[in-house]
């Protein structure tokens, strides 16, 4: 562990010119299957960057999942999406040579506060709190949403193969449906209604694909940073929204809308503010329901890692059984909307 | 063959033992690794009790005579197959009330076993 910590110090004091660094304090993050998430603080002597630094090295761990990036690639996106505004960790050096640490890792500072769901579901806010927080998640995914294609930087980013980026991920979800081989009807049900159902789409532009509670940092009621940039496509700006505002990702407060935290008014006015844009509520309500498919097949992508014998886990085969949740909340859902129309 | 007591009560009690006497002793990954086990037990102690009760057989009934309404030729195994594809191939009619009730029998069956609090939800 110290050794690594040599390596990425050694890699920071070569990057910014340092006399001389101190490694003060070096830990594994929790959170990341797919990757490694190291915590460095060090104190450089002389160079770019002089004095106490906390930063975040995230490397690849050995598995991955079906819809992933890599670190250079995801490196790249966290570069346009910081300097789109958005609050993210700042992105400080790539290293895509695999013999310095026996892994492709990146550097960028370390944001304070803590992601955890539970936690900041469970917290004590008041009402305006509330409103502050939602609004200012609508404000960051506006600034996000800025990026259009084309980007050269990020050209590694297909665009949506269709016309419509719904119809896009219908048809790949299908793909997924099929390559898994397991019979689910209610899930072939919810997708030809998705595709029966699709909204007249938006711009297409950068989506983080991935923006839920757990996702981001909060110091308190301040947002320090979004994280986990490695499912970002382009797509429907509604994608973002209605994936953070999906049941799935409520955490038990079933009542606030948007990740468990608050209204989804808030969210609408806090983007609109900060875009100009007056997103339609009822394409935020249809890809609600394409995040419960979109999750059901992470979840069933999951269960396949344990069941094939790639990576036996009990939380993966758990997931798996969680799928049946998925389908309960589609069952509704796409009743309560046709009960509206 | 007799093979008291049943393996159900014993799963019953092992579970208790983890979240009574285990849990309460634990915090961080070691806290979270047995509310998984217990959890898993509790899935493996009700499909127990549904099995007790023929609920699977009951569910399976349900779904082979609307296949059957539907003119579509399944067997037992494959039931759950026939439907899906009928629905993927739009040989069935999304809206129809009686298709919806059959997906929400099937799905609450499997939420029985694997989570029912979220019925209540």
């Amino acid at each position: 562990m110290s050794a690594l910590a040599e390596t990425f110090c050694t890699f920071i004091v070569r990057q910014t010119d340092a006399r001389s660094a101190r490694v003060i304090d070096f830990d594994k993050l929790s959170g990341g299957a797919i990757q490694d998430n190291f915590g460095l603080t060090l104190e450089l002597e002389g160079g770019s960057r002089p004095g106490r630094h906390e930063f975040v090295v995230r490397q690849d761990a050995p598995s991955g999942v079906t819809e992933s990036l890599s670190r250079p690639e995801e490196f790249r996106l966290l570069q346009a999406a910081f300097s789109a505004g958005v609050t993210a960790p700042e992105p400080l050096w790539m290293c895509e040579n695999p013999d310095v640490s026996g892994r492709v890792f990146y550097v960028m500072t370390r944001a304070a506060g803590s992601a955890s769901p539970r936690k900041l579901v469970k917290a004590n806010f008041t009402n305006k709190q509330r409103r502050n927080i939602v609004r200012r998640l609508g404000t960051e995914l506006a600034r996000l949403h800025t990026v259009r294609p084309p980007q050269q930087a990020l050209e590694f980013l297909p665009l949506p193969h269709l016309d419509n980026p719904a119809l896009s991920r219908v048809a790949l979800y299908r793909r997924y449906l099929k390559e898994i081989g397991e019979p689910h009807p209610v899930l072939e049900w919810a997708l030809n209604w998705l595709e029966d159902n699709a909204p007249e789409p938006g711009p297409t532009v950068l989506c983080h694909c991935d923006f839920r509670t757990g996702n981001y940092m909060m110091d308190g009621d301040e947002l320090t940073a979004v994280l986990d940039w490695e499912f970002a496509a382009w797509s429907d700006p509604c994608e973002d929204l209605g994936w953070l505002c999906c049941r799935s990702w409520r955490f038990g407060a079933d009542d606030r809308e948007v990740g468990g935290i608050g209204d989804k008014k808030d969210l609408l006015d806090g983007y609109r503010e900060a875009s100009g844009i007056d997103l339609d509520p009822s394409a935020v309500r249809y890809w609600e329901v394409m995040a419960l498919v979109r999750w059901a097949m992470i979840a069933l992508q999951q269960a396949r890692r344990h069941m094939s014998g790639e990576q036996r886990s009990l939380e993966l085969a758990l997931t798996g059984r969680m799928v049946a949740q998925m389908e309960f909340d589609l069952l509704n859902q796409i009743g309560e909307l046709e009960e509206g129309q | 063959m007799i093979n008291q007591p049943e393996t159900r009560d014993l799963l019953t009690e092992a579970r208790q033992v983890l979240l009574n006497s285990v849990r309460p002793e634990l915090t961080g990954e070691r806290k979270y690794q047995v509310l998984m086990i217990a959890n898993a037990m509790g899935m493996a102690i009700r499909e127990f009790e549904q099995r007790e009760r023929g609920r699977p057989e009951q569910t399976d009934r349900t779904l082979l005579a609307f296949l059957a309404e539907q003119a579509l030729e399944t067997t037992a195994g494959e039931a759950e197959t026939t439907l899906a594809r009928a629905i993927r191939e739009r040989h069935l009619d999304g809206t129809d009330p009686a298709l919806r009730s059959l997906l929400r029998i099937l799905t609450e069956a499997r939420l029985e076993i694997n989570n029912p609090g979220y019925l209540k939800r």
